[in-house]
């Protein structure tokens, strides 16, 4: 246990040589210039008090309420006075943000400094707040880059390495947003860096000193994140804690379990929050199984910790149900979907102000085409109301995603495949149709996946060739492995469509229907078998990568030598979600009815005497009239029952 | 076979001969730690020569190359898709193939390209999709075409029981596709013929008539098939109905109402 945390700080360790690089070498070539010393450190101190005259300026051309607001933040932090700091974060900065600091950043930390006494855990939060704004209002440049994530090691090296856990308090939702920003920059980074053709001369030579410096480049590397989240992960002892909480350990135990550090709620939380975190790296460098595996001690309930924070539980959801989809547990992925979207649109009525809304909002629309996909490959009729939402977006893409098309079709680099000569054009354009859909969503609702390593960039013959040549988009090489389970599955729905007609029937026959040879045709019976069978995940036993086989279609056959013989199970109908719908909707047409005013106009009685001929009745009541039918229905029917 | 409340993803999350050492390496951070490869790509080839198998290893094995690009073995790569092959229809290939993504360094020699490993990647792609597909003798026809004896002579012989979990495979799309099978068509997928095909249909337990040329498959739970009709069983607090004559005020009540209807 020692040894693997020496493991870590040394890596942190290695991450401050880099902070101290631009330094050494500034001390560096003052040593050189000995000789000159004293004229220099004259020009030196003459700088730094212009220096502070510009920042003197530039602090007085703060606005007064913003350095109000400074000051009142820090005293906030400084008394660990929660509600005080919640308010100051998610009310002051973001209205601040919005009257001043719309479209330009936020004073620097240096500025501001003065007002906080130089407070370096004030400034540290500052920044981060400082850094997040750039990305998500302006275009961050490369120092920015640099330094935010200067400023995240600084954050880290803090909460970690200082002695002890700290005194400091910050609300949920900021710690959650500290370590989604942090991936989230990381991910920015990595796609930023991937696209040498793009960058200017400065910051190529800026990203290849810093591939030069000792030990590799350590700057936004896959191993200092992961560092990060799995230091906090075992600071905070948070997997011995939730092992805890399921086997139903008093509060007490929970204390000793936890630890100095995951006793508090900072740390919990951030523990917490970088599991979730880990969920999300592993995803975007493609690693489904142990993305699964790191939330093997979190349940997917409502009851779980991550609901705290909606942004948190959105993500988990989202990154949860892309795992099962690559793993190709469509019906883990859609229940995931099913879930997370119920609970969007439930929410939706009472959150609609944060700033964090459209981000969910868009996370949901994802989700929505991730779905669809779903569903098209593995039909299930979970939840009427999804599927009805999902249909009403991409309508147009299901229609194409699940029309027949023959894997024939494709032109396949591989000699030995054969190619049914004369295969029809419309079957073509179909399969190629049906696939753009399904890459159209794929693309539209994929996590932003990243490529693990940097392009060459201190090696300028090998950078050349890497621009000439570059390796394939991370998300165009998921997508071309998405696209093969597609295409093996290709012709399930046409052979399911015939199937449906018949309780038995020759295989010869089927193939006829096909224009397949017989041998063809029982290949394809194979693959529809093993594509409606399933690893799933019942009752929520176990861990998310626990399961059961069962079959997920309605349709089933064996082959008894050449005969097919096909069973259908039917699903009665759902009453139940059909009168909860109904019950719902009467209710509220008897509130509105209730809440609206009573009729006193003279018309109304006439109007309620004509309701019964035809001829005289609005066209408005008429609408009104077909709109509520299942309760006029319905007391229609209580006066028959009378 | 496992029981029904077991987890049917169990063996493959851990396998139950993996080595302790093993599984606390790849469930700690150690997995991250590249000079602790070697233990990895032993038990890859311990896998290789035992016939086990064990994915979340292998997998670990993958991340390593993903992070440190210097440890790419070739070698490695195409022995630990060759394991994934036999698992299908799992989705173990396609998961090693997502983190093969980055750029795969070209090997020293360039004259060798043909035998180069890493050219033999997009063929094992092709192989994989014929099982994927299940065009069983599509895959043999490749697997043994000439172009692929550098792999079979370098790789696949010394993998112990490669071609068996082939036919696994074949088993397990058979068995739960069919119960009677025609046997050159068997055969056909088996790459197998004449005494060694009886041998295997006899192994797998199943029975061959030689009469009718068919090969009968037990019955499981697969090859089984009947119609179900699902219903929707909701159930009603009763204590509601149960409450209703009990108070003296709502009997008036329902009474009025009767009197008041009739």
């Amino acid at each position: 246990m020692s040894q693997r945390a020496n493991y870590y700080e040394q890596e942190l360790d290695d991450a401050d040589d880099l902070a101290d690089v631009g330094l050494n070498l500034t001390i560096g070539n003052y040593g050189g210039l000995y000789e000159d010393a004293v004229p220099r450190i004259d020009e030196a101190t003459l700088i730094a008090m212009q220096q502070h005259v510009a920042q003197q300026v530039a602090l007085a051309q703060v606005p007064d309420v913003v350095k109000r607001f400074i000051i009142q933040f820090h005293q906030a932090i400084l008394n660990n006075n929660l509600p005080e700091i919640t308010a100051c974060y998610e009310n002051g900065w973001n209205r601040f943000t919005e009257q001043f600091y719309a479209k330009t950043e936020w004073p620097e930390a240096e500025i501001i400094a003065p007002l906080v006494n130089d407070n370096p855990v004030f400034l540290i939060l500052y920044r981060e707040l400082y850094y997040r704004h750039i990305y998500s209002r302006l275009a961050p440049n490369v120092d920015d880059r640099f330094h935010s994530y200067e400023n995240s090691c600084e954050l880290f090296n803090y909460l970690l390495n200082s002695e002890g856990p700290v005194q400091l308090t910050l609300p949920d939702q900021w710690l959650w947003d500290i370590i989604d920003e942090f991936i989230y920059q990381f991910q920015s980074f990595s796609q930023w860096r991937s696209k040498p053709k793009l960058k200017s001369e400065d910051e190529l030579q800026m990203l290849a000193s810093e591939a030069e410096s000792s030990g590799g480049s350590q700057l936004w590397s896959c191993y200092s994140v992961l560092n990060v989240l799995y230091s906090l992960v075992q600071k905070s002892r948070i997997n011995e804690y939730l092992i805890g909480v399921r086997e139903g350990c008093s509060e007490i135990e929970l204390v000793e379990i936890a630890g100095e550090y995951g006793s508090k709620p900072l740390y919990r939380m951030l523990g917490y929050f970088s599991l979730i975190g880990l969920l999300r790296v592993h995803v975007l460098l493609g690693d489904f199984t142990l993305a699964l595996k790191v939330m093997e001690n979190i349940e997917l309930n409502q009851k779980a910790f991550f609901t705290k924070v909606t942004a948190c539980h959105v993500a988990t959801y989202y990154y949860v149900g892309f795992s099962y989809m690559a793993l190709r547990r469509y019906n883990d992925a859609i229940r995931t979907f099913v879930s997370i979207l119920n609970f969007i649109g439930r929410m939706r009525q009472y959150h609609t102000r944060s700033y964090q809304y459209d981000q969910i909002n868009k996370t949901a629309e994802r989700m929505y085409a991730l779905f669809a996909i779903c569903n098209c490959l593995s039909p299930s009729k979970l939840d009427d109301q999804i599927l009805n939402n999902v249909k009403e977006r991409y309508a147009d893409q299901i229609s194409k995603m699940s029309q027949p098309f023959t894997s024939n079709a494709f032109i396949t680099p591989n000699p030995t495949t054969p190619i049914t000569p004369g295969s029809p054009t419309a079957k073509a354009s179909a399969a190629s149709e049906a696939l753009a859909a399904y890459s159209e969503l794929f693309l539209f609702a994929c996590p932003k996946f990243i490529t693990a390593n940097a392009p060459p960039y201190n090696d300028q013959d090998a950078l050349t060739v890497y621009v000439n040549d570059p390796p394939e988009e991370p998300a165009t090489r998921h997508l071309s492995l998405f696209l093969d389970d597609i295409r093996a599955r290709a012709e399930v729905p046409t052979l399911r469509s015939y199937l449906k007609l018949y309780t038995s029937l020759d295989a010869s026959k089927l193939a006829g229907f096909l224009e397949k040879d017989e041998e063809e045709l029982v290949q394809l019976m194979m693959v529809m078998k093993s594509a409606s069978r399933g690893v799933s995940r019942v009752n929520n036993e176990g861990t998310l990568l626990d399961g059961q086989m069962i079959t997920t279609s309605d349709l089933d056959f064996v082959i008894n030598d050449n005969m097919v013989h096909v069973v259908e199970s039917v699903i009665n109908r759902k009453y139940g979600g059909w009168f909860v719908r109904n019950t719902e909707h009467a209710q509220r047409v008897y509130d509105a009815l209730k809440a609206s005013p009573l009729p006193i106009s003279k018309q109304t009685p006439a109007a309620n005497a004509g309701s019964n001929t035809e001829d005289t009745k609005p066209i408005t009541q008429d609408a009104k009239r077909t709109t509520n039918v299942p309760w006029n229905a319905s007391t229609r029917k209580v006066e028959f029952n009378v | 076979m496992a029981t029904p409340t077991a987890s049917a993803t169990r063996e493959w999350l851990q396998p139950s001969n993996r080595p302790e050492i093993i599984d606390t390496l790849i469930s700690g951070v150690d997995r991250y730690n590249p000079s602790n490869v070697g233990i990895l790509e032993d038990y890859l080839y311990h896998q290789t020569r035992t016939n086990e198998y064990d994915c979340l290893a292998n997998l670990a094995i993958l991340k390593l190359y993903q992070f440190n690009t210097v440890l790419y073995n070739a070698d490695v790569v195409v022995n630990i898709l060759l394991k994934a092959l036999t698992a299908t229809p799992s989705p173990d290939f396609n998961l090693c193939m997502a983190l093969l993504s980055e750029k795969i360094p070209p090997s020293g020699d360039e004259a060798d390209s043909e035998h180069d490993p890493a050219t033999l990647l997009p063929i094992l792609s092709t192989l994989s999709r014929h099982l994927q597909e299940c065009q069983f003798p599509a895959f043999w026809r490749l697997y043994q075409d000439d172009s692929l004896a550098y792999l079979r002579e370098n790789f696949t012989v010394e993998v112990l029981g490669f071609e068996d979990g082939i036919r696994e495979v074949v088993v397990r799309a058979v068995k739960s596709t069919f119960t009677k099978i025609g046997v050159a068509r068997l055969g056909s997928y088996l790459n197998l013929s004449g005494d060694a095909l009886e041998d295997f249909i006899n192994n797998v337990g199943w029975s061959l008539d030689a009469n009718t040329g068919t090969v009968t498959i037990p019955p499981n739970p697969d090859n089984t098939v009947q119609p179900t009709i699902i219903r929707e069983t909701i159930t009603l607090p009763r204590k509601c109905f149960a409450l209703v004559p009990m108070s003296p005020h709502s009997t008036v009540e329902l009474s009025r109402l009767i009197a008041h209807a009739t």
